[in-house]
């Protein structure tokens, strides 16, 4: 089986908004939309002795997502590799699922016409991936610092599951039970 | 641009609010028009059993059940209008067991058979061959359209309840507190249309005028349509003195579960349900739609005026009136009560972006070429 | 849009580069039907298969609605905003002629042009500049890099910017983020700090790159020079130098141990705000963890007076800590030897000197003076030199006076090529008056940028995807990096090279001088030195795209020292003392500080620091873009919770920033990014989605949140030796917008020459302003011993050199060609080689004898005429004196000493020297050509059976034979 997932390693992310913004481009995400926002709390700390740490998201493809069983149209979906993923033709847009999502990952455009106002979300690039299967999200393949580390969870030998099994990660909001499927490297200061 | 020191909520949040005021009004008019069909059926069946009193009643209900599917309908239309894609909204009925294809399912099955049963009412002449064949249906529809009426006003609030991402909403309490006023709001309903319906000319002599007067409907009808008359009369008498006794119940439970819920939130419960119950109790404009609005205005106001001016226009119409309004308002104040806890950072990063109307999003349109 | 298969037929995937930086990283560019369908990273490629926010939204930069498409001559008045679309080629004449005419009136200098970023083919600009007549070129060179090389050169004959951070221990990252301007070396960064580099970054700024530092400097903005003398000052006297490395290769040591000594970390203290401790904490992690690198950053550029001082006194650092060419230090590439430099590419020949002497510009480090000096040390050290572009310009603000007030002379037009002046230079009001006071502004660009708005012509740019780029590092470097174009330019666009090339043709400049069809045809003219098999640019690309020389540390010991005048790390440089500058750096205070200008301190409390690269932009650029401006759409300003308490600034305000030359708006960012006394303004800011022509005054909204609005270029704040003016140390004060004062008008930025808004017009000429430090006199020594006509004599090495090629005149007699050490012939040029014991004339590949007498060859076989025969001439054959070579009666057969074979020069076919039987190498045996005959190699006959087939074998034998030949012919 596989299991898609992300790990984030914090410490090497610089903030640079490249992976949102290679999203918006090649996923056409409408421009007032961000699928994988770049989070920061800004500089922290009593000055000169600060920290500053980024929280590169997207959709978590949780293991049991919050969104996918309230989709009173089965337009929400996930596949048996753990993507969640929307099917826009099936998509009312009642926004069920938007309030659903506990991480804020799903959203709806006001650019587009108005009878056309799907809801959209991140996909892990599952057309990028079902085109060519070893490919990797284009956030992934974007980023400089290679911050964004995409894989097989059920494969012990890929780089996730290494890196899950060797390194403390940790996931957002995991008391909300949904086993969100993006583990992050947390950063303590520089890049230990 | 030109504007200057906007607070940091009024920047930004690109729709962080995804259900605005129709899906508020929805709640409201979803809650009330099925409370009210299932407050029908239990009066009908229930309270007043059996043949002609249950008839009697029944023809007494037309009117708040004709207002109920209007309510129903209305809401429907709010509901499919703020959707992006409505076209696709016959899909709910069939490919899900979430709880809105559900909600859609019971209140399509509350709309039609409470007109079914609604249209055995109507008393025009060209219609009557219709209606009359519908009699015989009428118990059965009032019974399905009853339990479906319950039915969506339970969905109501188990919906909202059930999106844990919003931990205000993520509460037993909720769809309890949705359940007792929607009933409220139903009975506040039924308390002020109950009779208002020309079925039978019999009744449409009805009134508190003659009604009282025995002798007069004798002198009229002759005895025995006199008798029904007067039973009718106290029928109905009874059966609105049992609505407003049942509101002054539920407004009073509604009360306090109200404060039970917000309170309870304001003492414990995590950091975005407790911001949010502060915003209520303590916060300006949230906090006087509460205290005033919801609390005083809503519930106590009119509980007062059904218990101390009962018989007289402050109880029968001035108080249904005003817990309708506290329905509404409740609906309202808890939609938009939406704050999800936010991951470190989200504020400041949405608070930066601007709104989907900022100019540079709309000045270029590709495929054009300007120069 | 459905996902693109990059896989599907028809899709061809072109190596190009992305230009929306620096950085250059590598694209993959999917080509489908001539229009690129999509790009990825190069993952073979520096960036690692990684793109940034800019690189990635390349397609959305090619198919901009408002990108400029056709040539837009101006309908209305300037700055209306209405256009005529032109055709290119005439549009181009129109521009000729009326540069011409004003070349004819007022002189070729009364034409300049403004550059942007290295993302044009400045050579092609300098070459038409060049032929023009005018030395007018400019860029913001003076704030990026420029006097830092400059300042290096002199110490140590080349800029050491190329880090070996693979072999180094530490590295100070100095005044750069590349967290936000170029990702993919701090991929790199963070890679080697994982694996256990230490990093210093100094900014006072808590940056992207400061956020992963071991250690980190928080300074007063503008402090960096004193940080660095006193760093200098920490490490000479805590005993932390390399001894060996100065005893061995640097000289002027004493002298500048005397003269760094009032530079102590307890006098820089009071400047920079760092602890005197922390001072020394720096320099020793620096001078005990060798080899360490310091990596340039922009800063040392910007800080406005000290700048050169600054850049100085860290050359110095890594002097005296034996840091610079050695493994894990930071290397000194020195020119191209390998291929073309830029400097190659610009004609600079074509330039009088009288023209050289009228460029404007009172630095002398970064224009002709300095460079001359610079240069010709180049030439005669390394054999090759820095490009005049970006290394020897007019002083840009000046030039932007003298439209205003015609000192030191009136210019009348000005090119802008790339750049947006209002938001890329200092004083950017006094920038706009002058655009819009200039006779004739000619613009190429993408966008209509304010510049392009007040434009008499406007010409469209050929983008990223657009062009051919090639990756040189300002011409500076002997490395070189190369992509192709995906597609031909869009619409009327064009590159750089075709527009300047078309400019000079339609100006009357010989088509000789522009003799490359394309961009990629003088690509491959620079390329073909390599001697690579390949035969195009494309080929380059496709099979090459990087070269690197073999790698070439400690390059000093094999050239003997070091690439200065004097042949050692100069401590005291003598090119700097040659210019009237101290040698060694000494302190100059920013323009504004509480120190020095008490008084203005008071008025504005607050140390303004601008002009840091931030993400998702680049200079002024992409602000049009709407996915990136997504991100970051409106300008914040960064604050301490302290200050802003204090001041009453919540997070989100809109506030006023102003400084003695006007104010700016922006939005506040209320964290402890900063100090408490120190505001950070982000730059480049306009916005593009307004109405230009709405209002003149600030067109665009250039001005209201552009921190260069607040910038002072007067000659007085400009650092003396390199002209750069000061983005970083300003002194500023701060307050909310309220409600009857938040609308910017033209009176918050008048122009005005000094920078003042007290007194808005010219008020002091500006030749007529004193400069920061009055020249010091220097004296030049006169010549110890004769120099031949011809010659020139060098001070300090006390050599003699040529005066055409700078080769130094050896005491042998020959010229020494610094390139390959090579001996030259003094009287020919022609270079000694010694292993044919000949003179070569390496332009033509022509040999000649230590007679210099030309030697010739026939089918490659050296003959010599009318000498008698220089070996043994077989006895079957005869010496023919005339012709120089031994011959087999009377055929024209040459005879080949070293094969013993004869050959014919017509076919190259090889024949037997004693019977001129022809040899088969099919068959591997002889033929004698007049009968068909076949014979062995020791001449038996072999039998011929009369069979059709074996006749007809013979033939295409015969023919094989010679295409063999022909073959080793080409080997």
């Amino acid at each position: 089986m596989t299991r898609y997932c992300m790990v984030i390693d914090q410490r090497r992310c610089i903030g640079c908004h490249s992976c949102s913004v290679a999203c918006r481009v090649w996923n056409d995400v409408p421009e007032d939309l961000i699928y994988n926002p770049v989070l920061s709390t800004g500089v922290e700390g009593e000055w000169p002795n600060v920290h500053r740490n980024w929280l590169p998201t997207l959709c978590m493809h949780c293991e049991k997502p919050a969104c996918v069983p309230q989709c009173p149209t089965g337009a929400s979906q996930q596949d048996a590799d753990g993507t969640v993923w929307i099917e826009y033709d099936k998509c009312m847009a009642c926004k069920v699922c938007v309030n659903a999502c506990p991480y804020g990952m799903r959203d709806q455009s006001k650019l587009q016409p108005r009878l056309h106002q799907f809801i959209r979300k991140c996909t892990f690039c599952r057309d990028k991936r079902k085109m060519d299967p070893d490919a990797q999200p284009y956030c992934v393949a974007t980023c400089h610092q290679k911050a964004r580390i995409f894989g097989d969870l059920d494969d012990p030998n890929s780089e996730v599951s290494k890196l899950i099994n060797s390194v403390e990660t940790v996931r957002l909001l995991e008391d909300l039970n949904t086993g969100p499927q993006i583990y992050y490297i947390p950063a303590l200061g520089g890049t230990r | 641009m030109s504007k200057i020191n906007k607070s940091k909520e009024e920047f930004g949040h690109i729709n962080r609010h995804y259900w605005e005021w129709p899906i508020a009004s929805y709640l409201f008019l979803g809650g009330c028009g099925g409370g009210a069909m299932f407050l029908a059926s239990i009066l009908a069946f229930f309270v007043f059993p059996g043949g002609a009193q249950s008839a009697l009643v029944q023809g007494a209900l037309a009117w708040p059940i004709f207002l109920s599917i209007v309510f129903l309908a209305l809401g429907c239309v709010l509901l499919v209008g703020e959707l992006g894609q409505p076209l696709v909204f016959i899909r709910a009925f069939v490919k899900s067991t979430s709880v809105i294809a559900w909600g859609a399912r019971l209140l399509t099955v509350a709309m039609i058979f409470a007109v079914i049963w609604f249209a055995s009412f109507i008393p025009w002449d060209w219609f009557l061959p219709v209606a009359n064949f519908l009699v015989p249906f009428r118990e059965f529809c009032l019974a399905l359209a009853g339990i479906a009426g319950i039915g969506v006003v339970l969905y109501t609030g188990i919906m909202l309840s059930s999106l844990k991402a919003h931990s205000f909403w993520a509460t037993p309490a909720l769809p309890i507190l949705f359940t007792i006023s929607a009933l409220s709001t139903a009975c506040a309903l039924i308390a002020l249309s109950f009779g208002w319906w020309p079925m039978d000319p019999v009744f449409y002599t009805v009134n508190e005028s003659n009604a009282n007067d025995f002798f007069t409907a004798w002198r009229v009808y002759g005895n025995a349509e006199a008798g029904l008359l007067y039973t009718a009369y106290h029928v109905m008498n009874e059966a609105l003195h049992l609505l407003h006794t049942l509101d002054v119940i539920l407004v009073a439970c509604e009360v306090v579960v109200l404060l039970v819920m917000v309170l309870s939130f304001l003492g414990a419960g995590n950091k975005c349900a407790n911001a949010v119950a502060h915003k209520w109790v303590h916060g300006g404009k949230w906090a006087f739609g509460f205290w005033f609005g919801m609390i005083f205005a809503g519930l106590l106001l009119p509980e007062a005026m059904y218990v101390f001016w009962s018989e007289t226009a402050a109880s029968t119409v001035v108080a249904p009136v005003l817990v309708l309004c506290g329905g509404l308002l409740l609906r309202f104040m808890i939609v938009y009560s939406d704050e999800r806890a936010p991951l470190p950072g989200e504020k400041i990063y949405y608070g930066r972006l601007v709104s989907y109307k900022a100019d540079f999003l709309h000045k270029w349109k590709y495929g054009e070429n300007l120069f | 849009m459905a996902e693109i298969d990059i896989h599907a037929p028809g899709v061809e995937m072109v190596k190009s580069l992305c230009y929306f930086c620096h950085a250059n990283c590598g694209v993959l560019a999917y080509v489908k039907d001539g229009d690129v369908i999509k790009i990825e990273g190069d993952p073979n490629y520096t960036n690692q298969g990684g793109l940034c926010c800019r690189g990635t939204s390349a397609l959305k930069h090619v198919n901009h609605p408002a990108r400029v498409n056709h040539v837009l001559k101006r309908a209305g008045e300037k700055g209306e905003g209405k256009w005529i679309q032109m055709d290119y080629d005439e549009a181009i004449k129109e521009v000729a002629d009326r540069l011409n005419q004003i070349k004819a009136e007022s002189g070729a200098e009364a034409v300049a042009s403004a550059g942007g970023t290295t993302r044009t083919d400045d050579w092609a600009r300098r070459r038409w500049l060049n032929q023009f007549g005018t030395p007018n070129g400019f860029h913001n060179a003076l704030l990026c890099w420029i006097p830092t090389f400059m300042a290096e050169t002199c110490v140590s004959g080349w800029s050491p910017f190329e880090t070996d951070l693979g072999g180094a221990k530490s590295l100070i990252l100095w005044g750069m983020n590349p967290g936000a301007s170029t990702l993919p070396g701090m991929h790199g960064y963070t890679d080697l700090q994982l694996a256990g580099l230490k990093i210093i970054v100094v900014d006072p700024r808590y940056s992207e790159t400061a956020s992963k530092a071991d250690l980190w400097l928080p300074l007063r903005p503008g402090s960096d020079a004193a940080l660095a003398l006193a760093m200098l000052n920490a490490i000479m006297y805590g005993g932390m130098c390399d001894y060996d490395y100065i005893d061995a290769w640097c000289s002027g040591y004493d002298e500048l141990m005397e003269h760094i000594a009032p530079y102590t970390p307890e006098w820089a203290s009071e400047i920079t705000w760092l602890e005197p401790d922390l001072i020394r904490q720096a320099a020793a992690m620096y001078a005990t963890n060798r080899p360490g690198c310091i990596q340039w950053g922009c800063t040392w550029d910007q800080i406005g007076r000290a700048s050169t001082t600054g850049s100085h006194a860290i050359a110095l650092l890594r002097a005296v800590t034996g840091n610079i060419e050695v493994p894990g230090g930071d290397g000194m590439p020195g020119p191209a030897l390998n291929f073309l430099t830029d400097e190659e590419m610009e004609a600079n020949e074509t330039l009088p000197e009288e023209q050289k002497a009228k460029q404007i510009s009172r630095f002398k480090l970064t224009s002709w003076p300095g460079y001359t000096l610079i240069s010709d040390t180049a030439k005669r050290q390394w054999g090759k030199t820095l490009p005049t572009e970006w290394f020897c310009e007019a002083h840009g603000p000046s030039v932007f006076k003298a439209i205003i007030t015609g000192d030191p002379y009136q210019v009348r037009a000005l090119i802008c090529n790339a750049t947006n002046p209002v938001n890329s230079y200092g004083d950017a009001k006094m920038v706009l008056e002058a655009l819009k006071k200039v006779e004739f502004l000619v613009t190429v660009d993408y966008w209509i940028t304010p510049t392009a708005l007040l434009s008499d012509y406007v010409f469209p740019a050929a983008g990223a995807l657009e062009r051919p780029i090639i990756v040189t590092h300002y011409g500076a470097t002997d490395s070189l990096m190369g992509g192709r174009r995906a597609i031909q330019p869009k619409y009327d666009r064009h590159d750089d090279y075709m527009f300047w090339k078309k400019l000079g043709l339609a100006c009357g400049q010989d088509p000789e001088m522009w003799p490359w069809e394309n961009i990629e045809e003088a690509y491959w003219d620079i390329i073909e030195p390599l001697g690579l098999p390949i035969e195009s640019y494309d080929e380059f690309v496709d099979n090459v795209r990087m070269y690197y020389p073999p790698l070439h540390q400690k390059k000093f010991e094999g050239h003997g020292g070091f690439w200065t005048p004097s042949g050692k790390i100069e401590l005291n440089s003598t090119i700097m003392q040659e210019l009237g500058f101290p040698g060694m750096p000494t302190y100059i205070g920013t323009i504004e500080n509480p120190i020095d200008t008490p008084e203005l301190a008071e008025e504005y409390p607050f140390v303004l620091t601008t002009g840091g690269g931030f993400m998702p932009y680049h200079h002024s650029e992409h602000f049009n873009m709407p996915g990136i401006r997504f991100i970051y759409p409106q300008p914040f300003f960064s604050i301490h919770p302290d200050t802003a308490e204090k001041l009453g600034i919540a997070y989100g305000d809109w506030c006023w920033i102003e400084t003695r030359r006007g104010r700016i708006k922006m939005r506040a960012n209320v964290e402890p990014e900063v100090d408490p006394r120190v505001i950070f303004c982000p730059r480049g800011w306009w916005f593009p989605e307004r109405d230009g022509s709405a209002d003149l005054n600030n067109p665009f909204g250039c001005l209201e949140s552009n921190v260069n609005t607040l910038t002072s270029v007067d000659a007085e704040h400009c650092d003396p030796m390199g002209g750069s003016w000061a983005n970083r140390g300003l002194l500023c004060k701060v307050y909310k917008c309220t409600d009857i004062d938040h609308e910017f008008t033209a009176d918050d930025a008048q122009w005005s020459i000094p920078g003042s808004v007290s007194e808005p017009g010219v008020t002091v000429m500006p030749s007529d302003q004193p400069l920061a430090r009055e020249p010091i006199p220097f004296e030049k020594p006169q010549p110890t011993k004769d120099v031949p006509e011809g010659y020139y004599w060098v001070w300090q090495d006390d050599g003699i050199y040529n005066k055409e090629s700078h080769f130094k005149l050896d005491d042998s007699g020959w010229l020494i060609d610094p390139k390959n050490k090579a001996y030259i012939d003094a009287y020919t040029g022609w270079r000694y080689d010694a292993a044919a014991e000949c003179l070569v004339d390496d332009a033509t590949g022509q040999q000649y004898t230590m007679d210099r007498e030309p030697i010739t060859y026939v089918a490659g076989v050296r003959t010599y005429p009318g000498q008698a025969a220089p070996y043994e001439v077989p006895s079957t054959l005869t010496w023919d004196t005339e012709l120089g070579y031994a011959r087999l009666g009377d055929n024209m057969y040459i005879y080949d000493p070293n094969s013993g074979w004869m050959i014919d020069p017509e076919t190259n076919v090889y024949h037997d020297a004693n019977y001129g039987y022809a040899y088969d190498p099919t068959a591997q045996n002889l033929i004698d050509m007049a009968t068909g005959k076949r014979y062995s190699m020791s001449y038996e006959p072999i039998d011929e059976n009369p069979t059709a087939e074996q006749g007809s074998a013979a033939e295409p034998s015969a023919e094989a034979q010679v295409e063999a030949a022909e073959a080793a012919e080409e080997e």
